[in-house]
């Protein structure tokens, strides 16, 4: 793959259902191996724009450059990324190394005990080796979406989303799940985009971030968290970073 | 002056303060003297000089809850409205002038436009706009199963062959009992009908007939595939359903698989398979169910009615009733699966897909069979 070359080229990107716009004149782009967070407000647009950028949906208009072949449709290939979804999504009829095999075994030739053991060493990646043969329904919320990072990362991928992953989470739990994310950006140059309104987090593991506003439509502000917490004057981009309300002075308790 | 004291514990007393008017409630507003002050408050307008600023004094106002302030708030909101300016003496109550100025500020106009969809004719209208869409929606559907059966063909490995065993044993084992008691009463059904209608022609001789005409050609497969809509129908329409409204359609799809021939393929099979052999079973237990009609309360002798059934099963009959049930069981399938993928949404998506599966399903089968029943009988088979 081309060095210097952005992992992701977002170029005039509208979205959004028939004549109903959500967000539109979206571009940005993401270099390799580093982390941006799409921050935005309750029904900005974006988890529906991560689902845009997975391929999930088609968009209005524009284009999603991955790796520079386009973003991939779905089913034609191995997709060149995974997923972790705000549930975590594991196959609750499916033990967590059942879960991890599923991508593994759909597009590689590896079966046998081989399978066990890579999805048991990426268990180990995350802290649940002894948890291989438990199924969904018996660990935690946070043990979930760990799994589900397993399971994002089995195909080796150089590229990560993730659909707020501290959603619900305790915040002891919040930050191990965020010291994962540095982890894996950091030790294995995996590019990470994602999705959350969580501040610790944004602080902690973006190098860059885009903030989505459903009432201007779009992007409208991009750059270091923490420079656009010291020196944005967008009464929006403030109150977000300062955590401070537009319409009152003091919130009620 | 006294504006009205018909309660012991609330009551509003207005007086005059200079230029401005001084109101001042006492005693407790709180969700136990709700219906007190609620009729207190009605009458605190009687008296009051028009357009006059008001000072709310809450010294007196011994107790005061959510309940107590709403109300509060609302009759401020209303002298507001009708010129009176209202201001409240925080000094003397800040707790009460606290929680009553919450409510005020949190207060919306109801008179806002009620949500698209909020009265009976909207949402007919919004029915009938959203017809098209699932029209097309259910033709995409079907469309999108076709071409996933043909790269099936291609390509058996994207499909999860895996679940078969499971989906034989929940559709097919687990439904026998069902659908074979509801084949063995059928069976009766047709029996004792049989024998009251046909006896009054003296030709109760040929309710073995009967039973197998009825039975293989039209009742066999109809009610095994009734039953089937009902029961696997649901289970399947439910877990598709909750699948993807808790995103494992979409973690399918990100991975590259196709859903429709990873999970709709499989569960279509399942019951393509599974219907006949649940009919075939049906239709035996209807026999024997029309036997035992005709035995309790007909001289017919066993042996008699066993070889005139015998006689009745022939090709035509068989075939009938075997050939429509896999189209039947694809009805289901795709219409339980079809509903199950659509859901969006939360808990109540499920059980509302569940529902919309139970219910289409029963009439797709319906309608599937009227068709090859008429196809039938334009054929003279």
């Amino acid at each position: 793959m081309p060095a210097g070359r952005p992992h992701i080229i977002v170029d005039d990107l509208r979205i959004g259902w028939g004549s109903r716009v959500l967000i539109e004149h979206v571009s940005f782009q993401i270099e390799r191996g580093t982390t941006l967070a799409i921050l935005g407000g309750s029904g900005s647009g974006k988890s529906t724009l991560l689902r845009y950028l997975i391929g999930l949906e088609r968009p209005l208009a524009g284009r999603i450059d991955i790796d520079g072949v386009g973003a991939p449709h779905v089913y034609e290939g191995a997709p060149p990324f995974g997923v972790l979804f705000q549930s975590g999504a594991l196959f609750s009829s499916l033990t967590l190394a059942q879960n991890l095999a599923l991508p593994l075994t759909k597009w590689t030739s590896i079966r046998g005990p081989a399978v066990r053991e890579l999805c048991q060493a990426k268990l180990e990646l995350v802290g649940l080796g002894a948890f291989a043969d438990h199924l969904p329904g018996e660990i935690s919320g946070g043990m979930k979406k760990r799994a589900g990072i397993a399971r994002a990362m089995m195909l080796e991928p150089d590229l990560l989303f993730f659909d707020e992953p501290s959603a619900g989470l305790d915040p002891i739990t919040a930050v191990e799940l965020d010291q994962l994310i540095i982890t894996l950006s950091r030790d294995l140059g995996i590019t990470v985009v994602i999705v959350t309104h969580e501040l610790p987090s944004i602080f902690l593991v973006a190098n860059t971030c885009i903030v989505l506003d459903k009432f201007a439509k779009g992007i409208v502000a991009r750059g270091n968290p923490n420079d656009l917490r010291d020196t944005s004057d967008i009464p929006f981009v403030h109150n977000f970073f300062t955590r401070s309300s537009p319409g009152r002075a003091r919130e009620p308790a | 002056m006294r504006a009205r004291r018909e309660q012991q514990s609330v009551d509003i007393r207005t007086h005059a303060d200079g230029d401005r008017t001084r109101l001042a409630p006492e005693g407790s507003f709180d969700l136990s003297h709700a219906a007190s002050v609620a009729q207190v408050l009605d009458g605190a307008f009687t008296g009051l000089e028009p357009a006059r600023p008001i000072d709310v004094d809450l010294t007196r106002v011994e107790r005061i809850d959510g309940a107590g302030a709403v109300l509060l708030a609302r009759l401020f909101d209303r002298l507001d409205a009708s010129g009176h300016r209202t201001r409240v003496l925080e000094a003397s109550n800040p707790g009460a002038a606290q929680l009553i100025a919450l409510y005020r500020a949190r207060h919306v106009d109801p008179s806002a436009p009620a949500p698209p969809g909020a009265s009976a004719l909207a949402r007919i209208g919004a029915a009938a706009g959203q017809l098209p869409r699932t029209v097309t929606d259910a033709l995409d559907f079907t469309g999108g199963c076709a071409v996933a059966a043909t790269k099936t063909v291609a390509s058996p490995g994207s499909v999860d062959w895996r679940s078969l065993p499971g989906l034989f044993q929940s559709i097919g084992a687990d439904g026998l009992i069902v659908t074979g008691a509801a084949n063995l009463l059928v069976g009766v059904i047709i029996g004792l009908l049989g024998i009251s209608q046909l006896a009054r022609f003296g030709a109760v001789s040929h309710v073995p007939e009967l039973v197998v005409i009825a039975q293989f050609r039209e009742l066999g497969p109809l009610v095994t595939a009734i039953v089937v809509a009902g029961r696997s129908g649901a289970g399947l329409a439910s877990e598709l359903a909750t699948m993807k409204v808790s995103e494992e359609i979409d973690a399918l799809r990100a991975m590259g698989f196709d859903p429709l021939r990873w999970l709709v393929v499989p569960r279509c099979v399942a019951l393509v398979v599974a219907v006949p052999l649940l009919t075939w079973v049906g239709d035996a237990l209807s026999l024997l169910g029309g036997f035992l009609a005709a035995m309790a309360i007909t001289d017919i002798p066993a042996r008699a009615y066993v070889l005139a059934t015998g006689d009745a099963i022939g090709g035509g009959n068989l075939l009938a009733g075997l050939v429509k049930t896999p189209f039947l069981a694809l009805a289901i399938g795709l219409i339980a699966c079809g509903q199950g993928l659509a859901a969006q949404g939360g808990a109540a998506a499920v059980g509302v897909r569940t529902t919309g599966a139970v219910v289409l399903a029963i009439l797709g089968v319906i309608v599937t069979n009227a068709l090859f029943t008429l196809f039938f009988t334009l054929l003279g088979i």
